[in-house]
């Protein structure tokens, strides 16, 4: 029993400088604040040593130790706060980011916002002064359609917030389907008047593969695509809708012979409410895009566009969802 | 015309709103009581015992929402449209669940509410409750479970889309009523657009292949030629 207790504390005598620097390190990495001053820290690690030597004479074992103790938490202490370092400038361009596209966002709106409004309260002067009926009549159609413009763009603004809130139907998707739905319904609105739009559907070797996905969501992607290019198009230019599958994805296109998007436009086009330098005079909210890139992403695809304003002119809109 | 002296209660506290329906609705020859919070919306209902109450669902002091279901715990029975707030796609299903008799979205155009209060009014029969409130729609041997969200035709389920099942269910409270595609895409989808008909169109194909309903002969829905849809069969509520 005598014998066992001397050995232990032999054991103890032995290790203590070891003991007392470990708990000096550990009390520097837990009460020490954040990015303590390198000296600090080995300076802990040196008071460390010297009351681990005061106490026992195995000085170069305490100093070894110390030394590593020391060296190891700081290496430690320096790789972490390179990695928080990193992700804090990867967050604030994050939030630099984001808040940008708010203020773009918001200037937009403002803009979008002002001029129905400043026509309503024109229209709405006019309807309390005018005399002739003529003129009251004029009036409350201006004032109707300003505020058919802006509830235009509410319903667009609702939609997007819409799609971020809820969840989408996952049912299968005939493609040919929905297209000649889509195709069908522009040919019906007033903008196809003595326009053409073409259908192509590969038919061989195989029916065209069914989709995952949102049919009601698909439909109002590709019908914007369309709406656009006819918004975007003069009656001499044709509109092609066409789907093509490659064995992994399904890509939907819409095509026009336009006269094209400025290459300083193209990478913005899908921001919300912003308006090319050939779109400022055109109808709309300024959404749609907008909305067809949230609907491919939701349904894990993406949304392309390539355009060309020297000849052969002309704006392809490309949607690719993953095949079922 | 016994119907456009009915007494309406309007509970909205957005008085560039309530001020310009009221007068409004009252030319169209109904007597309307305006209030703008659930508090007392809730006590004038029991006061003027109103023939229809629109309640907005964004109020001070008590929402829409709470004031209708206080109204039903009282048993109050009232028709009632609720006025949604934009972009909250949940409140058309919780307006459904909580037993109001029709909905509308804001912004609306005062005739499309016109035409609701008095198709609500129609419908409506004093002191009863109305299908929008009852949990289990029975017509002949269709079912339609609204907490369960299932419909059964003789006794056996009916596989649906969500939304198929949730054009059923608007029909079904709506019986006899024609409904125009863009007041299903409303109530439904929660928007409009103009391919969406074509949507509506689409659904209405399932929910007749699941129905077996012949359109040429319907048993329950009947296409009306350039207006819309209209459930025929006769509904009745439970629970």
């Amino acid at each position: 029993m005598r014998r066992l207790s001397r050995k232990w504390l032999r054991y103890a005598k032995l290790t203590l400088p070891m003991w007392v620097g470990l708990l000096l390190a550990g009390l520097a990495w837990f009460l020490i604040p954040f990015a303590p001053p390198t000296l600090t820290t080995i300076d802990i690690g040196i008071f460390g040593l010297v009351i681990g030597l005061s106490i026992r004479n195995t000085a170069l074992v305490a100093f070894l130790l110390g030394f590593f103790i020391t060296g190891g938490i700081l290496l430690v202490r320096y790789w972490d706060k390179r990695r928080v370092d990193e992700a804090h400038t990867l967050y604030a361009d994050y939030v630099e980011d984001a808040q940008q596209k708010r203020r773009h966002f918001l200037r937009r709106l403002d803009h979008e916002i002002k001029n129905p409004l400043t026509g309503l309260r024109a229209a709405l002067v006019n309807l309390q002064e005018a005399q002739a009926v003529d003129e009251r009549r004029q009036a409350g159609q201006n004032a109707d359609k300003a505020v058919e413009r802006l509830t235009r763009l509410l319903t667009d603004l609702r939609k997007l917030a819409d799609l971020d809130e809820r969840p989408i139907e996952r049912y299968a998707v005939n493609v040919p389907d929905l297209l000649d739905d889509v195709v069908d319904a522009a040919r019906a609105t007033p903008a196809h008047q003595g326009r053409s739009i073409s259908l192509l559907i590969p038919k061989i070797p195989s029916p065209f593969p069914m989709l995952t996905g949102d049919r009601d969501l698909l439909v109002l992607a590709v019908y914007n695509l369309v709406e656009n290019a006819l918004k975007f198009t003069s009656v001499n230019d044709s509109v092609e809708v066409r789907a093509l599958e490659d064995g992994r994805a399904i890509v939907i296109e819409v095509a026009d012979s336009g006269a094209g998007i400025a290459s300083d436009d193209m990478s913005k086009i899908f921001e919300e409410l912003y308006r090319g330098s050939n779109a400022r005079s055109t109808e709309g909210s300024g959404l749609g895009l907008a909305l067809v890139n949230r609907i491919a992403i939701l349904h894990g695809g993406g949304c392309g566009a390539r355009s060309s304003q020297a000849e052969p002119r002309g704006t392809v809109f490309s949607l690719r969802l993953p095949r079922r | 015309m016994s119907i456009d002296r009915s007494t309406i209660l309007l509970a909205d506290d957005d008085p560039t709103i309530a001020d310009s329906l009221a007068p409004f609705l009252e030319r169209a020859g109904f007597h309307v009581l305006v209030v703008s919070d659930g508090v007392t919306a809730l006590e004038k209902a029991q006061a003027h015992h109103p023939e229809l109450i629109i309640l907005d669902v964004l109020m001070p002091r008590m929402d829409g929402r709470e004031t209708l279901r206080r109204l039903r715990k009282l048993n109050i029975w009232t028709p009632t449209i609720l006025l949604t707030k934009v972009g909250e796609a949940s409140e058309r299903a919780l307006a459904l669940e909580e037993g109001a008799d029709d909905y509308l979205n804001k912004p609306f155009d005062p005739h499309e509410l016109l035409a609701r209060i008095r198709a609500v009014l129609r419908r409506a029969r004093p002191g009863e409750r109305s299908l929008s409130s009852a949990w289990l729609l029975t017509a002949s041997e269709l079912v339609l479970d609204r907490r369960a969200r299932r419909a059964t035709l003789s006794g056996e389920t009916i596989e649906l889309t969500p939304k198929a099942l949730a054009v059923l269910e608007y029909l079904m409270t709506h019986p006899d009523e024609a409904i125009s595609r863009e007041r299903l895409l409303d109530a439904v989808w929660g928007w409009e657009y103009p391919a969406g008909t074509r949507t509506v169109d689409t659904r209405m194909a399932e929910l007749r292949r699941a129905l077996d309903d012949d359109p040429s002969e319907p048993r329950f829905i009947e296409t009306i030629p350039s207006e819309g849809y209209r459930f025929i069969a006769s509904v009745y509520g439970e629970g």
